[in-house]
């Protein structure tokens, strides 16, 4: 017999493998594509119980219990759906017993032993319904019930797990410990299958359906509220586009101001810097060598450059400098044409020149270094002046004269 | 080394509101009832107390008594409110249409402002909209193109502390506790003058709906 059940089941898992990706699609899409695959293979998957058809027009559809499989094995928050019918699950266990109970009464020790072991099975089974319920209902409240999009409908799906919540609890309350324990009576493997193991799932699953259920309404008044927000926001334009001169009245004329509009302006001021502190003077030197950096960065923001450039004045200034040249120019056309040496401050106060007589010399030098080296050669340059007094090596040019070789 | 306190402190007494966002530690301290005390007596010296709005999630400091120096503040300040109203609630739910999303803008929600641009520049509404709302007083934007202008309006909501931007080199920004405060403020508003807001959105939607 177990032989049998053996092979059968290792049957339906190797078709369960060699047709994974026929059972996937009908688990994603909700039904099966019958022209892209033979119909020997969807006969086999029917007759396996895998996929069935609900009624003779429609999609070949998986069997609840794989698509069960598939939820749990997955995580997948699609399961929404959470089978709790502990009533008839305790019917069962309290069965169950009674025939365990009779086998060992009568001696019959291996029946009792296959009778135990079903009855094991089935309280896991009830454990793990339990907690899968739970674990389904703390996954949709974790991602705020993610997988429908706008507010009404995640408050629907909140309602949706809130009954479900208070379902699970009656269901739970139908879990009765006094009757248990006397149908379990004096025996030890009973009383730890039907007691202490139901016991343990009954508490912690109550423990965390009532977070649960505190969460869920949380997450109601939240949604709420956000519903509450984004209507507040809308009528609040629309009540603008009506009455666009719309002004609240000034509430902080009233006698009693509303803390709400008490808000009390910001009143310290950035500390000064103490240059007595010691302690501080790292941080100072930081500072101030940083101070450059700034320097350094201002430079490099010339965006503004939409400014009138004054034209004018700069031409105003070439235009001395030309003058300056141009004097220079005529200085040395004295010297050729009276081919006298004659100095450049004489120069400069016969022709009553307006530069200033440093600057004057300067240009004289200069012009004379500026011409190309043959016209060099026929002007003689002299510095008159004397050394310094006080620094040694150092002479002082008072006058330059200029002649020609 | 400042404590949590005058850390706290500092912080009120500049203006700022303190929220889980802007700074949790702070937050966290001001919830015990001892450290409020603290505080509290702190701030009377300076004739202000420790308000909170947005149940308990927003703290500021208040004045404590009310002369005619702190009306005058108070009055300017109310102004200023009520003349910003309209240009944030239109920002936010631009935002939140921009997002395609049912949420508002509340405390802790992150704003990608690069995703938002997309959407904005993708759509012709949008652009109008964020434009129309730059050239209210209150962002001051004179920007042409709309990457200054959405800037500019993310710029001064930085400096208004209704947002935050945590990383400086990164274009996301964080919803402080101060735009919860300004729901309080619309709320009331709503409450005082009987406008009965939500009742007209409702409506609207329910005649679209029809249409």
């Amino acid at each position: 017999m177990s032989r049998n059940l053996q092979q059968a089941g290792v049957r339906l898992l190797n078709a369960l493998s060699r047709h994974s990706d026929i059972i996937m699609q009908a688990y994603l899409t909700g039904g099966v594509d019958e022209s892209q695959v033979s119909p020997k293979v969807l006969e086999q998957l029917k007759n396996l119980n895998i996929l069935w058809r609900p009624e003779p027009d429609s999609d070949l559809r998986l069997k609840s219990a794989v698509r069960n499989l598939l939820e749990a094995g997955l995580n997948d928050e699609r399961n929404r759906h959470i089978n709790a019918n502990i009533g008839s699950a305790i019917a069962a266990l309290t069965t169950l017993s009674q025939h365990y109970k009779e086998a060992l009464y009568n001696q019959r020790f291996e029946q009792a032993q296959a009778h135990l072991n079903n009855l094991t099975e089935q309280v896991y089974v009830l454990t793990d319904m339990l907690s899968n319920g739970v674990r389904a209902l703390f996954g949709r409240i974790n991602n705020e019930f993610g997988y429908v999009d706008s507010l009404d409908a995640k408050i629907r799906e909140n309602e949706l797990a809130q009954s479900q919540v208070s379902d699970l609890l009656n269901q739970l309350e139908m879990i009765r410990f006094d009757e248990l324990v006397q149908v379990a009576g004096s025996d030890r493997d009973l009383r730890h299958l039907l007691v202490v193991v139901l016991q343990n799932s009954f508490a912690r699953c109550t423990q965390e359906l009532a977070i649960v259920q505190a969460k869920l309404l949380e997450l109601l008044g939240r949604f709420r509220e956000y519903r509450g927000r984004t209507r507040l926001l809308k009528g609040f334009l629309l009540h603008n586009e009506q009455q666009p001169d719309f002004v609240p009245s000034d509430y902080t004329k009233m006698s009693n101001v509303p803390l709400l509009f008490n808000v009390a302006p910001g009143l310290l001021q950035p500390a000064a810097v103490d240059v007595q502190n010691s302690e501080h003077e790292l941080d100072l030197q930081a500072i101030v060598s940083s101070i450059r950096d700034f320097r350094h960065l201002k430079k490099a923001q010339p965006e503004r450059s939409a400014r009138n450039i004054q034209i004018e004045e700069q031409q105003e200034v070439a235009l001395e400098d030309d003058q300056l040249s141009q004097a220079v120019d005529n200085y040395f056309c004295e010297v050729i044409e009276s081919g006298a040496y004659i100095t450049a401050l004489d120069y400069h106060h016969k022709q009553q020149l307006e530069f200033d007589p440093e600057a004057w010399l300067y240009q004289v030098i200069g012009g004379y270094e500026g011409l190309p080296e043959e016209e060099q050669r026929y002007f003689a340059i002299d510095a008159l002046g004397e050394p310094h007094p006080i620094y040694n090596g150092n002479y002082v040019i008072s006058d330059v004269v200029l002649g020609l070789r | 080394m400042m404590t949590q306190q005058g850390l706290v402190l500092e912080q009120l007494l500049s203006g700022q509101f303190i929220c889980e966002v802007s700074d949790e530690e702070a937050w966290r301290y001001l919830q015990g009832e001892s450290n409020a005390q603290k505080i509290e007596t702190q701030l009377n010296l300076l004739n202000r107390t420790l308000a909170t709005a947005a149940e308990g999630e927003v703290f500021y400091a208040a004045y404590q008594d009310l002369a005619d120096k702190e009306r005058k503040v108070l009055t300017s300040q109310f102004q200023d409110i009520a003349n910003n109203l309209l240009p944030l609630v239109e920002w936010l739910l631009l935002v939140q249409e921009a997002a395609g999303s049912d949420m508002p803008v509340s405390r802790g929600l992150p704003i990608r402002l690069n995703e938002l641009q997309t959407v904005i520049e993708d759509t012709p509404a949008f652009a109008e909209q964020i434009e129309k709302i730059s050239r209210y007083r209150l962002f001051g934007s004179t920007s042409t193109t709309l990457d200054g202008q959405i800037k500019q309006v993310f710029k001064r909501l930085v400096d208004l502390g209704y947002l935050l931007k945590p990383n400086p080199e990164k274009q996301l920004f964080i919803a402080t506790g101060k735009i919860d405060y300004l729901f309080e403020v619309l709320r009331f508003i709503d409450d005082a003058e009987n406008l009965s807001l939500s009742q007209q959105a409702e409506m609207a939607a329910k005649q679209e709906s029809l249409l």
